[in-house]
């Protein structure tokens, strides 16, 4: 039985269309990343998902049916940045939010110990929370998604606000959780963490599914659309190039939906005052890929591998 | 209903918590206390033991008898055979004052009073005046003595709604209108939190969590619960201070000895004020949904508020006639019902058939606004950073 199911939802706000059409999928013990620019519709996808929003069309089902009230208790729910009362103390926020997920109030106390011990918030429990930093609040934040051991986590920008030591600690607890066989839907801006922890993920562009499916397969559809390339000269401004990046002594060159390598190779080579030492095809970052399909737009789609296209 | 009662516990420490409900709740009774102390200490500091003498020149008091009524102060009044003796008397300190009653008292019913420094207190006045009557009519029969003593104390029945008005009861009548206020503070200051709450949490996005643990009608049910067992609270707290307080300050202001507990007044006060908060905090739910930001709330609360505080301002219409057009409209116009009928309770009657139309309007109006606020601050959940316009808020109730 699949989590998730997200089947062709839409939602339109006035004369907004934040979500045109969105389908996906998420299998049990795998994290999945819910991917898209700035005002794509991942955020009401999210919501809808979780019943906080009625979809115009399509169907969401979860645990393998409608989302009910014995189902929310299985669903950790981190929104993204904010969250808690800022006003009240930490300790009894978190008790309070684990209770109405079911838990009794000596379990809550006793869970939260521990994880307040793990994450470095155990001296802080009497605090109200509008006193604790950015990073703490938002450690905070996981706890109270955590504390009732749901089966489904669901974290817009778990990683904001963190710091590399506290984001490697975020990012082991999510493989732990992986590994318990919860699922994990994250949303989230920061394309390496998604390239280190999801299994699968979906793209969204104007409400629409752009780009669905296990990330090692859609970066592996995806090379040859990038190529480094090292020797001496001018290597920008090349015809059917997207972006152009120098790092030490290599060049990345991001290549436009539909150009062929090749193409590229005989444009360098036809240049004077260059000369060309090594020239590759590039697996491209799920960055590279993100920048790649979002800026070229989804006229260009067309030229897309079949199975890096949503179907 | 485990989450349903969470959620009221949850709100109801985190309201009685609030440094601003403890300010509020314990400010009245401390101020209130304050006055009682420093209305007893005058009253001591103010009393003066010593005897009050008289000099009877018109022979008037040649019986000398105790008065019929029992006196407060119980100060002696001593009896001089002329002024000079009781001028020496009152330098000396052995009197407090004394009273001349010239032989032309019983055509002009005119006194002279001499004293030091200050005056007498009210109370002796008033026990010298006893003393007077009850010796100007020792001569007559027993009953009729009495009578004559006690005066008259007119008692108007309102054959309508069965209630007493009579002169000793002035206080009952004023007790409608610290009530009005008291209920009017609780009420008031509940609903603007709930307010605050909605809005905030909503802005928060605080409402996001909640909603994936709760129903709505769990969330604003519970709230509403929580809230209204803090106004109990701080009403009960009004209220042991207000009994305590008169307790202790009865014995020394005699107007209050003649308070009775208006029951039925208490009565149909409770009928009222449990919908009438209800009503009051769907309101402030509904507004709250739909807008994105404490203070447009706090603005659009400000204004819908004065629907429920119409009848303050129409205080002088209700001094005048309690029973006018206005003020029957008022009475069945559910926002304002509480306040009309506290009020109009104080001065005058309200007809039964008012007070039963009203609360079945307010009752009927509750239930639809509690209904219509629960579908507003649902569709008020989907616009982030747009607030919910009248014709969109009309549209979800319509549920379209």
């Amino acid at each position: 039985m699949r989590t998730v199911e997200v089947s062709h939802v839409a939602k339109r706000f006035g004369e907004t269309q934040a979500v045109a059409d969105v389908s996906f999928a998420v299998e049990p013990g795998e994290i999945f990343g819910l991917l898209g620019p700035n005002g794509a519709g991942k955020t009401t996808t999210i919501r809808m998902m979780l019943d906080i929003f009625k979809p115009d069309a399509g169907t969401v089902s979860i645990f393998g049916g409608k989302l009910d009230l014995a189902k929310k208790r299985r669903i950790g729910y981190m929104p993204e940045d904010r969250g808690l009362y800022k006003d009240l103390k930490l300790e009894p926020t978190l008790v309070y939010l684990a209770t109405l997920k079911g838990l009794d109030k000596k379990t809550a106390r006793s869970r939260l110990g521990e994880w307040l011990e793990r994450l470095d918030l155990a001296e802080h429990r009497q605090k109200k929370v509008q006193e604790l930093s950015r990073g703490m609040q938002q450690k905070a934040q996981i706890i109270a998604t955590l504390l009732h051991d749901p089966d489904l986590i669901v974290a817009d920008e778990p990683f904001a606000g963190l710091d590399p030591v506290n984001t490697r600690l975020v990012k082991q607890i999510l493989e732990e959780q992986r590994q318990a066989g919860k699922s994990i839907l994250m949303s989230t801006h920061q394309m390496y963490q998604v390239e280190a922890l999801c299994d699968r993920i979906i793209l969204i562009d104007e409400g629409r599914t752009v780009l669905y499916g296990a990330v090692d397969e859609i970066k592996r559809s995806f090379a040859g659309n990038a190529v480094v390339v090292e020797g001496q000269g001018d290597f920008t401004h090349i015809s059917g190039v997207l972006e152009t990046r120098k790092h030490d002594d290599t060049w990345h060159l991001t290549l436009e939906i539909g150009t062929d390598p090749q193409d590229v190779f005989r444009t360098l080579a036809a240049r004077e005052n260059i000369k060309i030492e090594r020239f590759e095809l590039e697996e491209p970052s799920l960055d590279d890929i993100f920048i790649n399909v979002v800026q070229n737009g989804a006229a260009k789609l067309a030229a897309l591998p079949r199975e890096g296209r949503h179907a | 209903m485990r989450n349903f009662w969470l959620v009221a516990k949850h709100e109801y420490r985190r309201t009685v918590l609030r440094r601003a409900f403890v300010l509020v709740t314990l400010a009245i009774p401390l101020a209130m206390v304050a006055f009682i102390a420093l209305a007893i200490l005058v009253a001591i500091m103010g009393e003066n033991n010593l005897p009050v003498g008289y000099v009877d020149n018109a022979g008037i008091l040649n019986v000398t008898r105790q008065p019929l009524a029992a006196m407060p102060t119980g100060i002696e009044i001593r009896a001089f055979l002329d002024e000079e003796a009781a001028l020496a008397a009152l330098e000396d300190k052995e009197i407090h004052a004394f009273f001349v009653f010239p032989s032309d008292y019983p055509s002009t019913l005119q006194t002279d009073l001499y004293y030091l420094e200050k005056p007498p207190s009210n109370d002796v006045w008033r026990d010298f005046s006893s003393f007077v009557r009850a010796n100007l009519v020792a001569t007559y029969p027993d009953d009729l003595r009495n009578r004559l003593f006690e005066g008259p104390n007119i008692t108007v029945w309102d054959i309508v709604s069965n209630r007493e008005f009579s002169e000793s009861s002035i206080i009952n009548v004023v007790m409608p209108f610290v009530a009005s206020f008291f209920f009017f503070v609780a009420t008031m200051s509940a609903s603007g939190y709930m307010l605050q709450v909605v809005a905030t949490e909503k802005e928060n996005r605080t409402i996001e969590i909640m909603i994936t643990s709760v129903t709505p009608g769990q969330l604003i049910g519970g709230k509403t619960v929580g809230l209204l067992a803090a106004a109990l609270t701080q009403l009960s707290i009004y209220v042991i201070v207000v009994v305590i307080g008169l307790t202790v300050a009865a014995p020394h202001v005699k107007v209050l000895q003649y308070i009775t507990v208006p029951w039925a007044y208490l009565g149909v006060m409770a009928l009222f004020f449990f919908p009438s908060y209800a009503l009051n905090a769907a309101v402030m739910v509904a507004v709250g949904g739909a807008v994105t930001k404490v203070r447009e709330g706090q603005s659009v609360a400000g204004i819908l508020n004065l629907f429920f505080l119409l009848p303050l301002l129409l205080l002088t219409v209700i001094f005048e006639n309690p029973a006018a057009p206005v003020l029957v409209f008022l009475t069945l116009f559910p926002t304002t019902a509480f306040m009309t009928i506290s009020l109009r309770w104080g001065l005058g009657t309200v007809p039964l058939w008012q007070i039963g139309v009203s609360w079945i309007m307010l009752i009927a109006t509750t239930i639809f606004m509690v209904w219509a606020a629960a579908r507003i601050f649902r569709a008020g959940m989907l616009r982030y950073g747009q607030p919910l316009n009248l014709k969109a808020a009309v549209a979800a109730i319509r549920g379209d």
